[in-house]
């Protein structure tokens, strides 16, 4: 799954930005959804499309390629949880470089449909003489669940999201000269930007050097993705304008109300859940101990690729603070179990410390189906609770006790309609709308 | 009685509109550089024509007043008063409104109007400096940013109004950004300077300003000199796109009422507002020695070290927030005129509307204002019924009626569309409703911006305002409203306003 940014400018002088700087700071600041490759495009003066791509996080993008870094002021860029994930780069008809987050239904696999809807892009904007026009079209021909910022040799930058809304995207201003849009809020303020709202559900935003142009959004209410509210967004963003860190304290306050436990302490998994374990710990009164400490750079253990990348993730980031737990009955609050592998590994190391009994509460459904969507939730035959239930996974896990919030519980913590909220992972059957 | 206006904007065909509408039903005569197809319609309907030529030469203008023979001229636009088009007239005893020459300096020098606050000691001031040239800026703020942190979030200005030249907002607060920050500065500091290198006039081409943040408002007021009279406040707005982005224009739309203050302004900061004006209006004439009679306008802005601060000054109406006034103004404007011209305003009460709130906004060709070039010359098409059916009215600005009877865009902005209701988000959606009505005829796009007036923009300007309003609050208990102080390690104690004073006027004044 990647996160993208869009940077543009206006107005005199608009040469003397780079805008690879402030695209750096955006997709730090959007590595929460991939960090295993980053790519980047920008254009200038010249007029001519510079792209360049590579494996790793962004420091070490922007490291390695010192000297070849895009410069231009205007460009769009991408973090991917991909490690061979760039972005697609079309010549002709028309030509442009696309980032896409989600999924299109041109192709079984995500990368193919991603190139197909860049080619089909391209060939539309080459023959229609209205470009918003013919993405509005685009969009609303083509299925699945995605958002996309486009970049073309006309210095145009294209944002926009379809009408089923399942991925974010957001803009952003600052002063006369510039304008973002980001897949997160989180992005456009590390890039100084103001927040100016979503980019809305079938929407077309396109710059260019004349305007700012966008279509009518969709009428619909969307089908706004529920684990972004879980895990996928950085606490500090807003999602849809609503603030991700109150969704999470609502998620722990619910999850406490619907599954109470008798214990001494609440403790989070470092560290999407530290809100939820803080929300559980407000409602149930039981106080919030900080369990584990952090080894090593805050990494992403469940978007890690391989299993044992996923252990070593885990084994860093949680070196348990025995004081903290010793004796004690324990609440261990996560956001979701996947493979369920490293809540097996916590769970063990805290009773090794001397963790008396341990609740384990997550705040989230059990997932049981793949994300048609391109989040890296993987095949079912690898997620614990398509095959084990709460009593099966506790004892496997090693738990006393373990439970889940159910759908409706998370639908009411986010406070959407359940008709406004894709919760496709969390149900039998899953398949794209 | 006759009449005669000047300017051929958006503005000026509501003042004309408003003449129209006087109990003394005048005669209604024009020059503007362009053939407005709205003021042509007035002055053809009251008895008098619309001549084209240019509006800042004082004999064209004087030529064609004595020519009609008109009892009174009223001067829209600025640039007329720059070229001293008021002084012209009144030396050939023809009763003109607008500010002369020498006062207009208060919108025509930003610098002038800076060091007139700080000489006088007058509230709402900003931090500045001003510079020779592109060198000497990017040298100050060099050596002086650390001691004077102000210097990080400024704004560029040519310090006299020049060729477009606008003004450039810099935020320079995430220090991992600041070298982008620092040479984006310094380029636009170059190009003032390469601009700016024709005026031999002042000696000081670049002003440096402190940038404040908090929601903007118009104050316009009518002046003889003796007693200044304030308006409704109006809130434009600058962005050229939604939710204020894009860049910089002349202004997109305004919004005001229903009554004097807007939804987010208290009537105690109009209060303050209005003291700020007539505290400018009263040291101008001080030092020049001139009466100031015409309109005269503070772009003010709620700031959290001053409250209420100007951040330029208008010596005419605002365009379009002009629009916004007039239409709620009950008043016979003639009264209002003659009232000015024979210094008796004191004795006059203004009358507006305290029930409807008023929407403008401005219909512009793709293309403006980056690329006027392209949104020059499209022929325009206007379904009047669908806009009179919608309660709506129709303002020609920057358009050009042809012998064929042709209207034609001018590439900057083209009209403005004026609603009033109850309240602001109804009047908005008149206008959206009607939006639709105006078209070019080769296709060539025409936008606006949907989002004023409407109730997520309202809010999003009361947020602001709150959250300015809670800092400016908690200096005036502590008593530092308006000071600047900082504290830097190894320096100690800095006040920017004393080291300003010390700079510009050395240290006995200070």
């Amino acid at each position: 799954m990647p996160g993208l940014v869009g940077f543009y400018t206006f107005g005199e002088g608009r040469e003397n930005w780079d805008a690879s700087h402030f695209i750096r700071y955006g997709l730090s600041a959007l590595q929460g959804r991939g960090q295993e490759s980053v790519s980047l495009a920008a254009i200038g003066p010249g007029g001519t499309l510079h792209t360049l791509g590579g494996k790793g996080g962004v420091e070490e993008f922007f490291r390695n390629n010192k000297t070849s870094i895009p410069k231009g002021f205007v460009g769009i860029g991408q973090t991917s949880s991909y490690s061979d994930d760039h972005l697609v780069h079309v010549k002709a008809p028309y030509e442009l470089v696309l980032a896409l987050d989600g999924k299109t239904d041109l192709h079984e696999y995500r990368d193919e449909a991603t190139k197909l809807f860049a080619r089909q892009l391209s060939q539309l904007l080459h023959s229609e003489k209205e470009p918003l026009k013919a993405t509005s079209m685009l969009i609303n021909k083509i299925g699945g669940g995605y958002s996309f910022i486009a970049l073309t040799h006309k210095q145009e930058l294209i944002s926009g999201r379809n009408p089923l809304g399942v991925k974010p995207l957001e803009t952003g201003s600052v002063g006369f000269d510039i304008a973002a849009v980001a897949s997160e809020t989180c992005a456009l303020d590390v890039m100084g930007i103001d927040h100016t709202g979503p980019v809305e559900i079938g929407e077309v935003i396109m710059f260019t050097p004349e305007d700012i142009r966008g279509n009518a959004p969709a009428s619909d209410a969307g089908n706004f993705c529920s684990y972004e509210y879980v895990y996928l967004a950085r606490l500090d963003s807003k999602v849809n304008t609503l603030p991700v860190a109150r969704v999470r304290n609502n998620i722990g306050r619910e999850l406490a109300r619907a599954h109470p436990a008798k214990a001494d302490v609440v403790v989070g998994v470092p560290e999407t859940a530290f809100p939820i374990a803080n929300g559980y710990s407000q409602e149930s009164g039981l106080p919030q101990e900080l369990g584990f400490v952090r080894t090593g750079e805050n990494i992403r253990a469940a978007l890690e690729p391989t299993q044992k990348e996923r252990l070593v993730g885990v084994q860093l980031k949680l070196n348990p603070v025995k004081s903290a737990i010793e004796g004690k009955d324990v609440v261990l609050v996560d956001d979701s179990v996947v493979r369920g592998n490293t809540l097996r590994n916590t769970v063990l190391n805290l009773k090794r410390n001397g963790a008396k009994q341990i609740h384990v509460r997550i705040g989230s459904p059990s997932l049981i189906s793949p994300c048609p969507y391109g989040v890296e939730i993987p095949s079912r035959d690898e997620l614990v609770s398509s095959s084990l239930n709460e009593k099966e996974l506790a004892n496997h896990v090693g738990a006393d006790s373990i439970s889940f919030l159910t759908v409706e519980e998370l639908q009411h913590a986010i406070g959407l309609p359940k008709q406004s909220l894709c919760m496709r992972c969390f149900e039998n059957g899953g398949a794209a709308r | 009685m006759r009449v005669m206006g000047v300017g051929g904007g958006a503005r000026e065909h509501a003042i004309a509109w408003k003449l129209s509408l006087s109990d003394h039903k005048p005669e209604i005569f024009w020059v503007a550089e362009n053939r407005n197809p709205g003021i042509d319609k007035i002055c053809k309907v009251n008895q008098g024509e619309l001549r084209t030529g240019r509006t800042t030469d004082p004999k064209t203008i004087v030529r064609s007043a004595r020519g009609w023979g008109v009892d009174m001229v009223v001067v829209g636009p600025e640039e007329p008063g720059f070229h001293g088009i008021p002084d012209a007239l009144e030396k050939e005893g023809i009763q003109c409104i607008g500010a002369s020459q020498d006062l207009s300096i208060i919108e025509r020098s930003k610098v002038d109007l800076r060091r007139l606050q700080w000489e006088n000691n007058l509230p709402g001031k900003l931090l500045f400096r001003t510079f020779k040239n592109a060198r000497e800026a990017s040298d100050y703020i060099r050596k002086n940013i650390d001691r004077q942190p102000w210097l990080q979030n400024i704004v560029i200005k040519p310090a006299r109004q020049s060729g477009g030249k606008g003004v450039k907002l810099i935020e320079d607060r995430l220090a991992y950004l600041h070298d982008d920050k620092a040479r984006f500065k310094e380029a636009y500091f170059d190009s003032l300077q390469s601009s700016m290198a024709a005026y031999s006039d002042i000696e000081d081409k670049i002003l440096v300003e402190e940038k404040a943040w908090g929601p903007e408002y118009s104050l316009q007021c009518f002046t003889d000199g003796k007693t200044v009279l304030g308006t409704p406040l109006v809130q434009d707005n600058k962005s050229a796109h939604e939710v204020d982005s894009g860049p910089e224009t002349g202004g997109m739309g305004s919004i005001s009422g229903p009554d004097l203050a807007l939804p987010f302004i208290t009537s105690e900061e109009y209060d303050k507002s209005l003291k700020i004006v007539e505290g400018i209006v009263e040291a101008i004439q001080k030092k020049t020695g001139k009466s100031y009679h015409g309109m005269v306008g503070g772009q003010m802005m709620l700031t959290e070290n001053e409250g209420p601060t100007i951040i330029e000054m208008y010596s005419r109406l605002g365009d379009p927030e002009a629009l916004n006034m007039l239409a709620m103004l009950k008043t016979d404007i003639i009264d209002i005129f003659q009232a000015i011209v024979e210094r008796r305003l004191s004795k006059l009460k203004l009358e507006f509307t305290n029930e409807d709130a008023v929407v403008v906004k401005v219909v512009a060709p793709n293309g403006y204002p980056e690329k006027k070039d392209k949104a020059k010359g499209h022929s325009v098409q206007v379904f009047e019924t669908n806009i009179k059916r919608n309660g709506c009215y129709l303002f020609w600005g920057n358009a050009d009626l042809q012998e064929n009877g042709e209207v034609v865009t001018g590439g900057s902005r083209l009209l403005a569309l004026m609603a009033m209701d109850h309240t602001l988000p109804p009047a908005s959606a008149r206008i959206e409703k009607t939006a639709s009505s105006i078209q070019l005829t080769d296709g060539w796009g025409l936008y606006h911006r949907s989002d004023i007036g409407s109730e997520q923009l309202i809010a999003k300007r009361r947020d602001s305002a709150e959250q300015v309003r809670r800092l400016y609050k908690y200096r005036e208990e502590r008593g530092t409203l308006g000071k600047r102080m900082e504290w830097v390690p190894k320096v100690g104690r800095v006040d920017p306003s004393q080291l300003l004073l010390k700079e510009m006027y050395g240290p006995e004044k200070a």
